[in-house]
């Protein structure tokens, strides 16, 4: 069971994330920084439904930038192909994307570690590809006009786009955290730990990453079809960018991918940062650069991300003594544990 | 009636593991798996479990053809192992390592809490049983050799095997905690549990065991129980050196 003080500490945090997500509409001083607040949270999303797979299974996907991108296209493109209502378009667009994820997972899947990474990738590089030669129906590089779903003013579309974006991160907080602690969850973590003493134990370990990446795919497309009915222009070359995955890896590794709001802390983090760059430098090779250099600090310093690094850090300041029975450890107390160890040896 | 493999083969590159191997182990008994370095044991496990796939051969297990099957199809059709190099989830708690164990009967039972009372118990139960319960709410990484070991069977046992393997059970463990492991493997047997044990150490497998079967170069060379497998000639020759 879960200690009090652990239970505490989770209840804050949802009490500070529901005032944050209820109070910024009104506290941003004008449109531009609700706007910029908004691609924020888009990308707490994203994180967030990243770490579904890189979370439980430890299978870092590049991959998920298109995954957002099928799902901005399937959305734009049905509402204006298809003429479907917006929402429906979207609900539809994350059933495509959904299904589409299954083969998807079933090639990905079945490789490990550096290689998954490199489908993952080409994964992306692929549907660029399609995307921009297909221009009679993608627009190609001249991009495609989402028409908005709502006759509003540009303030008050960002308004309702803000909460739009806040109960979509809210319902992938709340699957992850369910499976988290489901029978189903400590299976994916098995996988992460050892694979094939996972399988030998009896689970079905494909299975199980197959489910869990089609739930993530599910969210990404609904992140990345908001982010369509939102902005109301897409472009392949940001769709289809190995970019975005590497910036939801680095949010999820720079949170901690092993807690339930580490992905949306490293995205306030480097979300924030990246709009900073674009306002002060404009889009300038730099941030590139600074996204490298910040995800290898990440994992040469942090393996555990900033999240479990604070946590242990307020554990070593607090008494001894109480301490939750059944948890997880990261990899840090690991090592701390082994350090002190070896000193008593 | 019992596990069984006929004509077993694998080869790794230019190396034969297995060369042929056609055993049958004896059903409700400890058997023992014995044979010298490198003489094809480990593969043998690990084709039985499906962990590898054999070039040619049949494996079958109570009537049941498990040939070329998936590792976790293996596992819940009753077979359990463990691993030569001890592999436990060293990161998680090790009352999660085997409540990992926990096999989910549908989609539903699969989104119950990991950590529900009645499987907890029983993982409890089988810690308590191999005397490592008070360890359970530590990570199993920082456990001992031997305390992994013992973690590492108790995730098999929770899955309620009927059959299992063990690969070296008694490598890297003190003489306490190897009593303890034969004693264990006594009373588990006599609960109905069958077990192939590979094991270097010839007093735990001549006092354990029932029937012992000797690999050499990747295929059996002699069967029977130990007062007959201690005097074979070939035995003594490829094994002992003698
Ligand atoms: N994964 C592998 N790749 C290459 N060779 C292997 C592999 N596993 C085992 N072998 C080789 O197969 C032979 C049998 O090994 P093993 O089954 O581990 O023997 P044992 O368990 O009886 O000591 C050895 O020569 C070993 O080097
Ligand atoms: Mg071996």
């Amino acid at each position: 069971m879960p200690s009090v003080s652990s239970r505490l500490t989770g209840g804050a945090a949802v009490l500070l994330l529901a005032t944050g997500l209820l109070s910024f509409p009104g506290l941003a001083p004008n449109p531009y920084v609700l706007s910029a607040g908004i691609v924020v949270l888009h990308y707490a999303v994203l994180a967030t439904s990243w770490n579904f797979v890189g979370g439980f299974t430890g299978y870092l996907s590049l991959g998920h930038g298109a995954l957002a991108g099928l799902g901005g296209y399937g959305t734009g493109l049905l509402v204006t192909k298809a003429g479907l209502n917006s929402f429906v378009a979207l609900a539809l667009a994350m059933l495509l994307v959904s299904a589409l994820a299954v083969p998807i997972g079933m090639a990905a899947l079945r490789v490990r570690g550096a290689s998954f990474v490199i489908v993952s990738i080409a994964l992306v590089l692929i549907l660029l590809l399609v995307f921009q030669s297909w221009a009679s129906l993608t627009g190609g590089s001249r991009g495609l006009v989402v028409p908005r779903p709502f006759d509003l003013s540009r303030p008050e579309h960002h308004r309702v786009f803000w909460f739009l974006f806040s109960g979509l991160l809210a319902l992938a907080l709340l699957a992850w955290w369910l499976i988290d602690r489901s029978r189903f969850g400590l299976g994916l973590k098995a996988i992460r730990e050892d694979e094939d003493k996972a399988e030998a134990l009896g689970t079905p370990t494909f299975a199980y990453k197959l489910v869990v990446f089609v739930v993530s795919a599910a969210f990404t497309a609904l992140a990345g079809g908001l982010y369509a009915l939102w902005f109301g222009d897409l472009d392949p070359v940001f769709q289809f960018s190995v970019l975005t995955g590497s910036y939801l890896v680095l949010m999820a590794l720079l949170g901690g991918v092993r807690n339930l709001f580490g992905p949306l802390v490293g995205a306030l983090v480097v979300g924030v940062a990246l709009e900073y760059f674009k306002v002060e430098f404009g889009n300038t090779p730099l941030h590139l650069v600074a996204t490298g250099v910040l995800l290898a600090l990440v994992v040469l310093f942090m393996p555990d991300g900033v999240l479990p690094a604070a946590g242990s850090l307020l554990r070593r300041l607090r008494p001894a003594g109480e301490q939750a029975s059944i948890r997880d450890v990261t990899a840090a107390e690991l090592r701390e544990r082994r350090r002190a160890e070896e000193v008593r040896r | 009636m019992t596990l069984q493999t006929v004509d077993l083969r694998k080869a790794f590159g230019g190396v034969t593991a297995l060369d042929g191997a056609t055993v049958r182990f004896r059903d409700g008994k400890i058997n023992a798996l014995i044979g010298p370095n490198g003489s094809g044991k480990t593969t043998y496990f690990n084709c039985v479990t499906g962990m590898i796939r054999a070039d040619r051969g049949r494996v079958t297990y109570r009537e049941r053809d498990l040939t070329g099957r998936a590792p976790h199809v293996i596992a819940r059709a009753g077979i359990g192992r463990t691993f030569q190099l001890c592999r436990i989830f060293p990161r998680m708690t090790a009352l999660d390592n085997v409540l990992a164990a926990v096999r989910p009967a549908g989609v539903f039972d699969a989104l119950r809490g990991a950590r529900h009372r009645v499987e907890t118990g029983r993982a409890r139960g089988w810690l308590t049983r191999l005397g490592i319960e008070h360890l359970a709410g530590a990570p199993a990484g920082t456990l001992s050799w031997g305390q992994q070991k013992l973690l590492e069977l108790a995730g098999v046992l929770m899955t309620d095997p009927d059959t299992i393997l063990l690969d070296e059970p008694a490598g890297g463990v003190n003489p306490a905690l190897l009593d303890r492991i034969g004693t264990l493997v006594r009373e588990l047997n006599a609960e109905g549990r069958t077990f192939v044990i590979v094991e270097h150490n010839m007093d735990l497998v001549m006092s354990l065991s029932d029937h012992i079967v000797v690999f050499d170069r990747g295929r059996p060379i002699a069967e029977g129980p130990p007062s007959v497998i201690r005097t074979d000639e070939r035995v003594l020759g490829a094994y002992l050196g003698v």
